[in-house]
C-alpha cells in the first residue's frame, strides 16, 4: 500500500492507495502517527482521503480508530473523505461512520476542517 | 605439473604425510593452530630479513645467519606447500588458485636462484610476496569466526522459534477449546457450528448459551487483527459476553453492557464485531442485536434467503456508552439461520477472487433443507474447494440454526 501526504494550510491530507489489511496496517499506523506529529508543529486537522483506497479489513479499521483516538488526544480534528463504495460499506457495517466524521468529497472535508471547530 | 604427476607424488609420500596434512592444515585444532603461528612468525621474520639484507656492509656472521634463516623459512614453507597440495580435494585447482600460486612464488625464487643466477635481486625481492600469505590467515580466521558466530546465533534462534511455536500451538488449542463443541440439546431446534482456524492466530468465535429462562443465546463474533493480542481479546470478549448474557433478557442491553466492560479492558484499541441473538424454540421468536457484524442470512422454508436487517451498530470495544437496538424476527418451521464471519466471504482463491456473498447465498438457498450440520459442512466444503491452494489468512467460522416445529422430528445432527 502506498501513502501520499498533501498539505493545505494547517490541514494535512493523507492519501492511502490500495489495500489496507493486516499486512499493511502497522506501516500505515506509523505514517499516520508521523503525519499527526507534523514537522515540528501538529496540523490543525488530519483528513484521510480514501479516493484511492480499494479495501479495508478489520485490522485496517483499527488503524482508523487508533488515529481518531490519537488525534482527539492532541486536539487535532479528524475526518475521512471520498470513500469508495466497498470501503463505505465497511465503515457503515462496523458502525465506524457513527463515530468518525465521513465526508463525501475532499472539498467538503477541507471546508469543515477550516470552519469553526 | 600435471595432475597425474601430483597424484603419483601424493601417493608416494604415503599415508603419514596425508595424516600430517590432515592434522596441520585441514582441520582446526591445537596442532593446526600451532603450525599456523609458526608460519606467521616465519612470514614476519622473512620480511624483516629482506629489509636487513638491503642494508649494505653486513658483517659476515650476519650474512651467514640470514642464509640459514632463509633455508629454514623455505624448508618450512615448502613443507607447508606440500601439505596443502596433499590436503586439497582438487589438487590442480589449488595449485593454480591465488593462494596456491602465492605459496609457490614465496619459495620458488630460492630454488631458481640456486640453479640460475645466484644473487638476482629481483627474485629475492619476490620473497616480500610472502606477506600475501598473511591474507589467507586473516581471511580464514575471520570467516571461521563469523561462521561459528552465525551457527551459534542460528541455533539460539531456532531454539527460540521452536519454543515460541510450541507456545502458540498451546495458545491456539486453548483458544479453540473455548468454543462449545456441541449444540445443546433442545427440543424443536437443531444447531451446528464449525471454525476452520487460519494459519496465523485469529480472533473468530461463536458461542451457544443456555439462558436461565430456557431460551438459547447464539453468538457470532470476529476480533480485529490477528495473533496473540487478538486471541486474548477474543477470550476476554467471549467470557464477558457469556457471563453478562445470563443477566440480560434482551440482546441489545447485553451488547451495550459487554461493550462498556470491554472498553475498560482494552489497552490495545482492539475491537470485536458481535452478532448476538436469543432464540425461543417454543415460539420461534428470534431477538437480536448487531455490533458491527455481517448480517446473518435467514433462509425461509420455501428457499428464499434474506439478510437480517439492523446492521450497522458499532463494533464492541471502540467507544463506551453505545446503545444497541433490539430487532425481532419471527421464524417459521423449516427456517434456517446462517451466521458467519468475513473469513467465509473473504476467502480468496489463487486468482485473488473473493468467495463473496453470492456464492454463500447460493449454497444456503440450494442446500438449506437438511440438518444444520449438513449445511455447515456443505458451505465449508464449498469455501475450501473455492480457495484451493491459496493460503487461508483468516478464520472461517459458521453457525447454522434450524428450527423445526415441536411436533416435527428433530433432524439428526
Amino acid at each position: 500500500m502506498k501513502v501520499r501526504l498533501e498539505t493545505f494550510g494547517p490541514t494535512t491530507l493523507v492519501l492511502p492507495q490500495g489495500r489496507l489489511d493486516f499486512a499493511s496496517a502497522d506501516r500505515f499506523q506509523m505514517q499516520l502517527e508521523q503525519a499527526l506529529a507534523g514537522a515540528g508543529t501538529a496540523p490543525a486537522a488530519l483528513i484521510i482521503d480514501c479516493v484511492d483506497l480499494d479495501y479495508v479489513s478489520s485490522a485496517g479499521l483499527r488503524v482508523f480508530l487508533r488515529a481518531a483516538r490519537a488525534a482527539e488526544r492532541v486536539g487535532v480534528s479528524f475526518a475521512v473523505c471520498t470513500l469508495k463504495p466497498a470501503v463505505r460499506d465497511v465503515f457503515d457495517l462496523s458502525g465506524f461512520s457513527r463515530i468518525i466524521a465521513v465526508h463525501a468529497s475532499r472539498a467538503m472535508a477541507l471546508q469543515t476542517a477550516a470552519g469553526p471547530a | 605439473m600435471s595432475s597425474a604427476l601430483v597424484r603419483r607424488a601424493a601417493r608416494s609420500v604415503g599415508a603419514p604425510v596425508l595424516a600430517l596434512a590432515e592434522l596441520l592444515v585441514k582441520r582446526d585444532g591445537p596442532y593446526a593452530r600451532a603450525f599456523e603461528n609458526l608460519i606467521l612468525a616465519l612470514i614476519a621474520l622473512s620480511v624483516v630479513s629482506v629489509v636487513v639484507e638491503a642494508t649494505s656492509s653486513l658483517p659476515g656472521w650476519a650474512k651467514q645467519a640470514l642464509r640459514i634463516e632463509e633455508i629454514v623459512v623455505v624448508a618450512v614453507f615448502s613443507f607447508e606447500y606440500l601439505l596443502r597440495v596433499v590436503a586439497a580435494e582438487n589438487k590442480l585447482a589449488f595449485i593454480f588458485s591465488f593462494y596456491g600460486l602465492v605459496d609457490l612464488i614465496s619459495v620458488a625464487p630460492f630454488y631458481v636462484a640456486r640453479l640460475d643466477v645466484r644473487y638476482l635481486r629481483v627474485l629475492r625481492l619476490l620473497r616480500l610476496l610472502r606477506v600475501l600469505k598473511l591474507q589467507r590467515r586473516i581471511l580464514e580466521a575471520t570467516v571461521a569466526d563469523r561462521t561459528r558466530e552465525l551457527a551459534d546465533r542460528h541455533a539460539l534462534l531456532q531454539q527460540a522459534q521452536a519454543q515460541l511455536n510450541a507456545e502458540l500451538e498451546v495458545a491456539r488449542a486453548l483458544q479453540i477449546a473455548l468454543l462449545p463443541s456441541a449444540f445443546p440439546a433442545k427440543p424443536g431446534c437443531d444447531g451446528a457450528a464449525r471454525m476452520i482456524p487460519a494459519t496465523t492466530m485469529g480472533g473468530d468465535f461463536y458461542d451457544f448459551i443456555e439462558l436461565p429462562d430456557g431460551r438459547m443465546g447464539l453468538v457470532m463474533a470476529d476480533v480485529s487483527g490477528k495473533g496473540v493480542p487478538a486471541a486474548f481479546f477474543m477470550a476476554v470478549s467471549r467470557t464477558n459476553l457469556r457471563e453478562l448474557a445470563a443477566h440480560h433478557a434482551d440482546p441489545g442491553a447485553c451488547l451495550a453492557r459487554t461493550n462498556d466492560v470491554l472498553c475498560e479492558q482494552n489497552p490495545m484499541d482492539l475491537f470485536v464485531t458481535v452478532f448476538y441473538c436469543i432464540f425461543d424454540a417454543a415460539t420461534g421468536v428470534l431477538r437480536y442485536a448487531n455490533g458491527g457484524h455481517n448480517p446473518p442470512y435467514l433462509r425461509r422454508a420455501g428457499g428464499s434467503v434474506e439478510a437480517l436487517s439492523g446492521a450497522g451498530g458499532l463494533v464492541l470495544g471502540a467507544m463506551p456508552g453505545i446503545e444497541y437496538p433490539n430487532h425481532t424476527v419471527q421464524l417459521q418451521r423449516g427456517d434456517r439461520l446462517v451466521l458467519y464471519t468475513d473469513g467465509v466471504t473473504e476467502a480468496f482463491n489463487p486468482a485473488d477472487e473473493a468467495y463473496g456473498v453470492e456464492r454463500l447465498i447460493a449454497e444456503v438457498q440450494e442446500h438449506g433443507d437438511g440438518a444444520a450440520a449438513a449445511l455447515v459442512e456443505r458451505i465449508c466444503t464449498s469455501v475450501t474447494a473455492f480457495s484451493g491452494t491459496a493460503p487461508q489468512s483468516d478464520d472461517i467460522t459458521l453457525t447454522v440454526l434450524a428450527w423445526h416445529a415441536p411436533q416435527a422430528p428433530a433432524a439428526g445432527r
